[in-house]
């Protein structure tokens, strides 16, 4: 059973959220300059805080569970780092990102002393602390990025970086900062460390060009990384198998995010408003498995037959075409988030879109071989 | 640093376009969906060459226009099995742009079926390849 | 000639549908800007390709997508001089009041009659299958609109002919 929610009265998109740790607070963006922070109070939502520091539209938000704090970055250049202070107010700190363009996406390390900035300017920001001088502080990687970066992900082990970006390519990076950890041990990624070191480089597609990279996602074991492109298609490349590419193109519209949700299957969800499940088999085919959105289709109560006929008349048309939606979000989903487990084994997903909505999904997967178990249905 | 491209699939592009004398044969055969899938396997699809694009594209229109609507079906679940519906709906598409007397009223009957089949995914396709018809 | 009219709806339809995917695209070119890349077209990986669907060769609807913007331009059927006057005459007054039109473009695209700009921010406050409905129905009543305004001026004409002749 789906759970939705809308926040305030305004019916504003959703442009990202983030939870944090129990997931009784969530942080999301109504399409403008403004971060909320709100708090669940049993089917209700209240309004905490409202982070009112950038000014333009926020275009990224991550919640570090551990050290509990916010970090932001929005189309003025500038990301903010929020930490809660003890009124329980939030409180920013600017970070040094040095660019010139909008900062379009942002990601937290999984170990939380790090962050990775993606921008217009072509570049990704690796912000740290620098304790001596009490700022957060960036690091470029530069090459080979030929166009904005849409999005981020940090491989498990707090090292590796996966980018995804409008020039059609998907580029594993180094973002190793000599100063604040220690020296990785070595992946199927390639074991060379310096920061910005490019480890694999992936087209979207090698038959066709085209189609930009809208998300990208490590897997738990980070050993894969999925990624969905402008062309409605779904691909997976495994560092432990040559780097092969798994691609699945779909009938679908675009999808906007991807998120793993077992070893072997990824939440994807999009233009089309419905979050689908893909699951990899046994012999490495990616397979459509389930989809989450089990709404029926609405009874067209409230016209009459009468009305029905008079539009048919009006408008010269042989059938109704007054066009429903027939899923539970009204329009494009643009973020997907997990809400229970973890990437290795999640039960609930929540996504958020362009229609305010935010939707609590339950991901229901036969076992640990999810995907195959729901293949005969 | 490994190579990451081209390792899988090889992506061998056919840069002369399909065998026009060939077509011509099967389409006087009646072989029509054999005709298709000769024209669609072989589109010159990744060529800089705007002439050998041009001479794929005229074959392939006049191939799609000798179809008659109650093959279509037939065709389109041919095409289909060979992976070529992103392709078919690039020429569609051309198609559409060089209209004459007739052939968009066929090639809107062509579009209704792929869209069928493919989806609106093929259509998005078309929309993001840079490799053009 | 109406047996593909639907059809050709139905492709602008599924074609609009898929084009009209758009997100919101803060400029790379320029800093603290945000434009329709389909109009500025400053990175040509950012624009997609143009489709065109035809029902002949005088009605036919070209879209443009590209990342945050779809720029659809649509050429009504003119079959004699009147029509053209009434199509001419029908665009350019709902084109000079486009500001109270949301999606309206300001001027056709060479070759087109009326163009639409759709952008991120469109797609944002309303619905997109409502955009869509919208283009498709404006398209249905276009042509209607200027049947009935061709009826409407040969019916004037005839009468102000009749009263010029009774003097005879």
């Amino acid at each position: 059973m789906a759970e939705t929610f809308t926040f305030g009265t305004s019916l504003a998109s959703i442009t990202c959220h983030a939870w944090n740790k129990d997931r009784t607070q969530i942080a999301l963006s109504p399409n403008n300059h403004e971060i909320h922070i709100y708090s669940r109070d049993g089917n209700d939502w209240k309004l905490a805080d409202v982070l009112n520091q950038h000014d333009l539209r926020v275009m990224g938000i991550d919640w570090a569970k551990n050290t509990n704090r916010i970090v932001s970055c929005a189309a003025d250049r500038n990301a903010y780092v929020w930490t809660q202070g003890e009124d329980g107010k939030w409180k920013p700190t600017l970070v040094l990102l040095r660019i010139n363009r909008a900062a379009t996406c942002v990601k937290w390390s999984p170990a939380e002393n790090k962050f990775a900035v993606g921008s217009g300017a072509r570049l990704i920001s690796v912000c740290y602390f620098e304790s001596e001088n009490d700022w957060w502080v960036s690091k470029h990687i530069k090459k080979p990025i030929r166009s904005t970066v849409t999005s981020l992900d940090w491989h498990p082990n707090n090292v590796l970086l996966v980018a995804g970006s409008t020039d059609y390519k998907v580029r594993v990076f180094s973002a190793f900062i000599k100063d604040v950890e220690e020296a990785p041990t070595p992946t199927p990624w390639g074991n060379r460390k310096p920061l910005g070191q490019l480890m694999a480089e992936f087209k979207n597609s090698l038959t066709s060009g085209g189609g930009w990279i809208n998300n990208v996602s490590f897997s738990s074991d980070g050993n894969k990384v999925c990624w969905v492109g402008h062309d409605s298609c779904v691909s997976i490349a495994d560092a432990t198998n040559g780097n092969t590419v798994i691609r699945l193109r779909t009938g679908y519209l675009p999808f906007l995010s991807c998120e793993w949700v077992s070893p072997n299957s990824v939440v994807v969800a999009g233009y089309s408003c419905v979050p689908l499940l893909y699951s990899l088999t046994a012999d490495n085919k990616l397979v459509l498995s389930g989809k989450l959105d089990k709404s029926q289709k609405r009874e067209s109560s409230g016209i009459t037959a009468m009305r029905i006929f008079q539009s048919m008349d009006r408008n010269m048309r042989t059938e109704n075409t007054d066009t429903v939606v027939d899923s539970i979000h009204q329009n494009a989903i643009t973020s997907v988030r997990i809400y229970a487990g973890d990437k290795s084994s999640a039960s609930k997903v929540s996504t958020s879109g362009v229609d305010g909505q935010l939707v609590i999904w339950t991901v229901e997967q036969g076992g640990i071989n999810g995907g195959m178990r729901n293949l005969q249905i | 640093m490994r190579t990451t491209s081209g390792r899988t699939t090889a992506w061998t592009a056919p840069q002369s376009g399909p065998d026009e004398t060939e077509i011509t044969t099967l389409l006087t055969q009646g072989k029509v969906v054999e005709a298709l899938l000769s024209a669609l396997q072989n589109a010159p699809l990744r060529c800089k060459n705007q002439i050998v694009k041009d001479h794929a594209l005229n074959i392939t229109l006049r191939v799609l226009l000798s179809i008659k609507s109650t093959q279509i079906d037939q065709a389109i679940d041919t095409v289909d099995q060979n992976d070529l519906i992103d392709v078919l709906m690039k020429y569609i598409y051309r198609g559409f742009e060089i209209p004459s007397e007739g052939s968009s009223g066929h090639l809107l009957q062509w579009h209704e079926k792929a869209f069928a089949k493919g989806g609106v995914g093929c259509i998005v396709r078309v929309l993001s390849d840079t490799n053009r018809a | 000639m109406a047996a593909t009219l639907k059809p050709y709806l139905t492709a602008v339809r599924h074609s609009l549908t898929a084009a009209m995917c758009l997100q919101d695209f803060p400029s790379q070119v320029v800093e603290r800007h945000n434009k329709p890349e389909v109009e500025i077209c400053s990175s040509k990986e950012l624009v997609l390709t143009p489709i065109v669907v035809s029902r002949n060769e005088r009605e036919k609807v070209l879209i443009e997508p590209s990342i945050n913007s779809v720029r659809v331009s649509i050429a009504v059927k003119q079959a004699d001089e009147i029509e053209k006057i009434l199509c001419h005459k029908f665009t350019r007054f709902m084109m000079r009041r486009a500001e109270s039109f949301a999606i309206l473009r300001r001027k056709p695209i060479e070759g087109y009659d009326i163009s639409f700009l759709i952008t991120n921010c469109h797609t944002e406050q309303m619905y997109k299958h409502k955009l869509v409905d919208f283009v498709i129905s404006f398209m249905e009543e276009i042509d209607k609109e200027i049947s009935e305004m061709k009826l409407a001026v040969n019916a004037r004409a005839r009468t102000c002919a009749e009263e010029f002749l009774k003097r005879f």
